[in-house]
């Protein structure tokens, strides 16, 4: 439905996107992941209509949004990085200047602005003012106000930087029920990888401009290694357990640990009924078994040699 | 449009200090400068130091007395010098015979224009003297300005439009210069209204929506005009009937204040499209527009300011324009034709500063 080609965008000589191709289904929730500078906020401006790119194209449903932006920004939806709201005026008064611009009718827009509220948790403050709100409070508000006129694309850029956890579950919980509940699609943009796991089916991970990896969770946690590890605690040492396990088909390397064994082994090995039986015969008992799960932030490290948060 | 107007209006009434205090402000200042220092005429202490002082400061004060320019009065030389030092006076004059010097501690814009006054004086006397010799010169002033009431020879001076021409009053020059001039910041604080917009990102939540950039920067420019005109239709208004001054036809003086205010908007647009923060524009504006009504020479009488190149760079502000157009609606009745070549440059800077204003910042952003 949304999709971009070859998207790039050059600041003086400073390319800040480069050759970016991402798509977003109808429906789909899709992640957009880097670090600071990474490119992300440019790169959405550009799918928002509010940037020209230097090269590249966005496209809605098959049509350049460059020439013609007027057909996505009737459905589409920004909450911007920044707090896009007048701090002298109240949550209500913001919303309601929010919903005429959008012109939206006077009998709907205020059924509109509650509704919007509500999502975000902030009904019973609507009349203060914002510049009087906590962080969370402001990054809601802002949300809300990107949702008066019911868009079918939702663009959110960071909402949840810097806030406290209750807003931060409340804005998850509110861009989770726009997707599955109004089947918005979402394209999320975070430094988060929790948020993003969470979220969305899909993820893109961008670096200096780039796309660096892309896919579901699964895919690219298999970019990792082809490796899994498994933590075994045993009720007590045994040689001939440890020597059983070595010879095993599939497992790489077996380490003593405190109470047990550190085993790595290839993916989708199977070596668990051979190491059940040989822990029997040596009367050992397993008293713990567990995959180490790598994260996605494991991930990203490898990619882009940095944590995502720095 | 609507919307983008109604908003910036909410703003200010939820916090209208600021133009409150740019009403208060244009007032008082007219109330402070235009009344005590201008419209009273200025203290000038004089003494001898002479052996036969108190003959020669009688002579002398007698005729000084006379002078509507200046108020000249009697001090002791101690009293006179501190006041010169202090700055409570600009200048003191010290009296001798037949001669005089003046004591001032800077070289002020009125030294010229005493020196002028009590020269005039002293060789009227001398001219007097010359005629009489030794003698006293009483009867021959009162002869002189018996015969001078009614001189064979008449030149009357009248004003373009026939009347008498009235004093020049720097009080009602005042009073428009600080008026006109307060609501420039007021105007200016609005139109930055739309970089303030730019830069938190609400002016790219106006874009996305459906609302045309034309509404977007109307529904900003409007209101920055019409609580410009407020301003000054507030502050003239109190000025005509509570504060009774007269101001002479307001209607014509409201039409030049409404298209002054509209020329004011476009000078800030001007200004906008040279800078590109809101921080930046307020720290500029608020340092480069006290500069105008200096370097236009309002703060003085007409005629004052003859340098061509200050001249001309008064002219291409709209403040000196309105001032006179202004200022002549009050004191010479001037009239809707009298003013039409002043209006049409307001409009023209109107037209032009727009104009450009606007292109220098839609261009930076695309
Ligand atoms: N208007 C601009 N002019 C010049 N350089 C810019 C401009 N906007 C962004 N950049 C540069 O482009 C690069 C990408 O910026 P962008 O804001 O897209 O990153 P980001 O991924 O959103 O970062 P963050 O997580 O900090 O928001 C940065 O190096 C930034 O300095
Ligand atoms: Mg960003």
């Amino acid at each position: 439905m949304l999709e971009t080609i070859n998207l790039s965008k050059t600041f003086k000589d400073k390319k800040a996107v480069d050759d970016v191709n991402l798509y977003v289904n109808k429906g789909e929730s899709v992640g957009l992941l880097g670090p600071n500078g990474a490119g992300k906020s440019t790169t959405i401006s550009m799918i928002s209509s509010l940037l020209k790119p230097t090269s590249g194209d966005v496209l809605f449903n098959g049509n350049s949004i460059i020439k013609n932006p007027a057909e996505i920004r009737r459905v589409l939806g920004v909450v911007p990085q920044e707090i896009a709201l007048y701090e002298e005026l109240s949550a209500h008064e913001n919303l309601n200047f929010f919903g005429e611009i959008y012109k939206i009718s006077k009998g709907d827009l205020e059924s509109r602005i509650q509704e919007v509220l509500e999502m975000v948790g902030l009904q019973h403050r609507q009349k203060e003012l914002i510049k009087t709100f906590s962080g969370g409070m402001k990054r809601r508000i802002n949300i809300a106000a990107a949702l008066l006129h019911q868009p079918k694309v939702l663009i959110l850029d960071e909402p949840t930087v810097g806030i406290d956890p209750q807003s931060r579950n409340h804005i998850l919980e509110t861009v989770r029920k726009l997707n599955e509940q109004y089947e918005t699609s979402i394209l999320y943009t975070s430094h988060y990888m929790e948020e993003v796991e969470q979220l969305c089916d899909r993820v893109y991970i961008m670096d200096h401009g780039s796309i660096v990896a892309s896919g579901n969770k699964s895919e690219l946690l298999s970019i990792l290694s082809n490796d899994d590890t498994f933590h075994v605690q045993l009720s007590k040492r045994s040689e001939k357990l440890i020597d059983a396990v070595r010879l095993i088909k599939d497992v790489r390397q077996v380490d003593e640990t405190e109470n047990g064994l550190r085993i790595i082994a290839k993916k989708r090995s199977h070596f668990l009924s051979t190491l059940v039986h040989g822990a029997e015969k040596e009367g050992v008992e397993i008293i713990h078994f567990q995959m180490e799960i790598p994260s996605l932030e494991d991930v990203f490290l490898h990619l882009t040699g940095k944590s995502l948060r720095d | 449009m609507l919307a983008v107007f109604k908003a910036q209006l909410k703003k200010d009434v939820r916090k209208p200090v600021t133009i409150i205090v740019f009403m208060v402000v244009s007032i008082l200042a007219t109330l402070i400068f235009g009344n005590s220092t201008f419209g009273k005429p200025p203290t000038v202490p004089v003494f001898s130091t002479e052996p036969n002082g108190k003959e020669i400061e009688e002579k002398w004060i007698h005729l000084l007395k006379d002078s509507e320019a200046l108020n000249f009065v009697l001090t002791e030389e101690e009293g006179a010098l501190e006041d010169v030092a202090s700055g409570k006076s600009s200048v003191a004059i010290k009296l001798m015979e037949n001669d005089y010097r003046i004591i001032t501690a800077s070289n002020n814009s009125i030294v010229p224009f005493v020196e002028q006054e009590i020269h005039t004086i002293f060789s009227e006397e001398a001219q007097l003297q010359a005629v009489v010799g030794e003698e006293d010169t009483t009867k021959i002033r009162k002869v002189v300005e018996s015969y001078l009431e009614n001189p064979p020879l008449q030149a009357e001076v009248k004003s373009v439009s026939g009347g008498e021409i009235p004093k020049h009053d720097m009080g009602t020059q005042l009073l428009f210069v600080f008026t006109l001039f307060a609501a420039m910041f007021t105007i200016g604080f609005k139109v930055n209204g739309i970089n303030e917009d730019k830069v938190n990102g609400i002016w790219n939540r106006l874009i996305l929506s459906p609302v045309t950039k034309t509404n977007m920067y109307v529904g900003h420019l409007l209101y920055s005009f019409c609580i410009g005109f407020f301003q000054i239709s507030v502050v003239l208004l109190l000025f005509q009937y509570v504060l009774k001054f007269e101001l002479g036809d307001l209607r014509l003086i409201m039409m030049v204040a409404a298209i002054y205010t509209l020329s004011i908007v476009s000078l800030a647009m001007l200004i906008s499209g040279f800078l590109r923060t809101p921080e930046k524009f307020n720290m500029v504006f608020t340092s480069f527009i006290p500069m105008i009504p200096v370097v236009s020479g309002l703060y003085m009488p007409p005629g004052t300011v003859s340098n061509p190149i200050l001249l001309f760079i008064a002219d291409l502000f709209p403040l000196k324009h309105a001032a006179e157009a202004m200022l002549n609606i009050t004191l010479y009745n001037a009239s809707w034709n009298d003013i039409s070549l002043t209006v049409a440059i307001l409009l023209l800077i109107f037209v032009i500063y727009m104009g450009i204003g606007i292109n220098l910042v839609e261009r930076r952003r695309g």
